[in-house]
């Protein structure tokens, strides 16, 4: 009987003391956010994303939804918190919930259908591109950048072979002057050469017309291309003759005149898109 | 018969009756980006913008979409050379979505989150202010979207070494209607 009392008096002070302890437990236990994620037509939305972001601390919680669109964040401090929903195909929807300690709350988000570029009459082809097209206008752009600076670079050595011109021609017997403009004139040619083979070998783009200073500055290409061409040719002429002793005739007599024609529409066509990026 | 359950079983019978999500479409639009360079200033403007907004339970879903080689900024070669530094041969669309309150329109400012897909990237922006005016059967909308060039990983491009400035805002204008 000692024993059986014994007994009861050890398991009722384990049950005050388990009873004392549950609701410490349940104090300090987080709180919890859950819900139902479903479409405005009620289905479940599985495998939708969702964040629990504590709106003081800024300490976020990722869930996933489970097949029946169902998800579960806990051990979370009490306060206040957004919970934000994504899923493909539909619209992203968020919503606010405050959770006391130890407090479950239940949040269920609709998530409405979202609009699609099809939706706008956009179609896929429209809306997608491809790395091909990319890599055409990476191409196009590198070919350029390169034309823009080997052409800059060659307007120094074509602007001197213009400023040698006094010395070598004329009455100017003097053949040193005449090799350095020659010289000059050789080096301007290549780059000058160069240069206008990335432009025109740079890819031409689908569907675009050119607008703007672009316009003069193809067109100025009309004269100083040709130019570029014949006043080499007018400039040999005129070398052989004043190697010769003879003074500079018939048509390479043009070579000066053409040849400041070309350099002021190379620098025209320069000035024309000196103010693009 | 109840007049309630009445209703309810017309609404049952015939959805058409039941109160329908409103729509929106945007009729005209002038988006126009601005980039600044110490040497100049360009702006490059379209009018190729498509919207449409749906309305449920009291929230609206708006969608705006444009071409980035829709943009005009009065040069081709730019604007050619523009569309490689976004990326825009890749991602030829910029998207533009935002979710507002239908009741929203009753006040003068709008305060939108907008979530922006540009150049292969997705960017939000909070808060962004658009004034909003209603005009008989129209809703115009006008407001600055503050892009930067660092939020969608695009080098800026430079002229004579000098890079242009970081933000390209990004003007809006445009001219809704309920459908």
């Amino acid at each position: 009987m000692q024993k059986v009392k014994k007994g009861i008096v050890a398991h009722c002070i384990f049950v005050l003391l388990f009873s004392a302890l549950v609701p410490l437990r349940a104090q300090d236990a987080g709180s919890t956010i859950s819900g139902a994620i479903v479409g405005v037509t009620g289905a479940s939305v599985a495998n939708a994303k969702v964040t629990v972001k504590n709106l003081v601390t800024g300490q976020s919680f990722e869930a996933q939804t489970d097949a029946a669109g169902r998800y579960n964040v806990t051990n979370l401090a009490p306060g206040e918190y957004e919970v934000g929903v994504s899923a493909e195909g539909y619209s992203t929807n968020t919503m606010k919930v405050t959770v006391a300690a130890g407090e479950s709350k239940v949040a269920d988000v609709t998530l409405a259908g979202a609009l699609s570029l099809q939706d706008l009459g956009i179609s896929s082809d429209q809306a997608q591109g491809t790395a091909a097209d990319q890599a055409r206008l990476n191409k196009r752009s590198h070919m350029l950048m390169l034309h823009q600076r080997i052409g800059l670079i060659a307007a120094v050595p074509l602007i001197a072979t213009v400023a040698t011109s006094f010395g070598a021609g004329g009455r100017s017997t003097s053949t040193t002057d005449r090799y350095l403009h020659l010289a000059l004139g050789s080096a301007a040619g290549d780059l000058y050469f160069t240069s206008a083979y990335f432009a025109i070998r740079a890819p031409g783009i689908h569907g675009t017309h050119s607008r703007g200073p672009i316009r003069v500055h193809k067109a100025l290409a009309w004269i100083h291309g040709p130019g570029m061409i014949l006043t080499p040719i007018l400039g040999a002429i005129a070398f052989d003759q004043k190697s010769k002793g003879e003074k500079v005739h018939g048509i390479a007599s043009l070579h000066g005149p053409v040849a400041v024609v070309t350099a002021l529409a190379y620098c025209a066509a320069i000035a024309s898109v000196s103010f693009k990026f | 018969m109840d007049k309630t359950l009445l209703l309810s079983f017309l609404l049952l019978m015939f959805p058409g009756l039941a109160p329908t999500d409103s729509q929106w479409v945007l009729e005209e639009s002038t988006l126009t980006y601005h980039v600044s360079h110490p040497l100049h200033q360009t702006d490059g403007v379209t009018h190729a913008a498509k919207g449409k907004g749906v309305c449920h339970a009291g929230q609206c879903d708006f969608l705006i979409a444009v071409p980035v080689k829709s943009f005009d900024s009065g040069d081709s070669n730019r604007d050619l050379h523009m569309i490689q530094v976004v990326r825009g041969g890749q991602f030829p669309m910029i998207a533009v979505r935002t979710r507002l309150p239908e009741d929203a329109s009753s006040s003068a400012i709008l305060l939108a989150d907008l979530e922006v897909q540009f150049a292969g990237q997705t960017v939000q922006y909070k808060q962004i202010a658009f004034q909003h005016v209603v005009k008989g059967a129209d809703t115009l909308i006008t407001g600055t979207i503050p892009l930067t060039l660092t939020d969608f990983k695009i080098d800026p491009p430079s002229l004579l070494a000098l890079p242009v400035k970081n933000e390209i805002p990004v003007r809006v204008e445009m001219k809704w209607r309920e459908m």
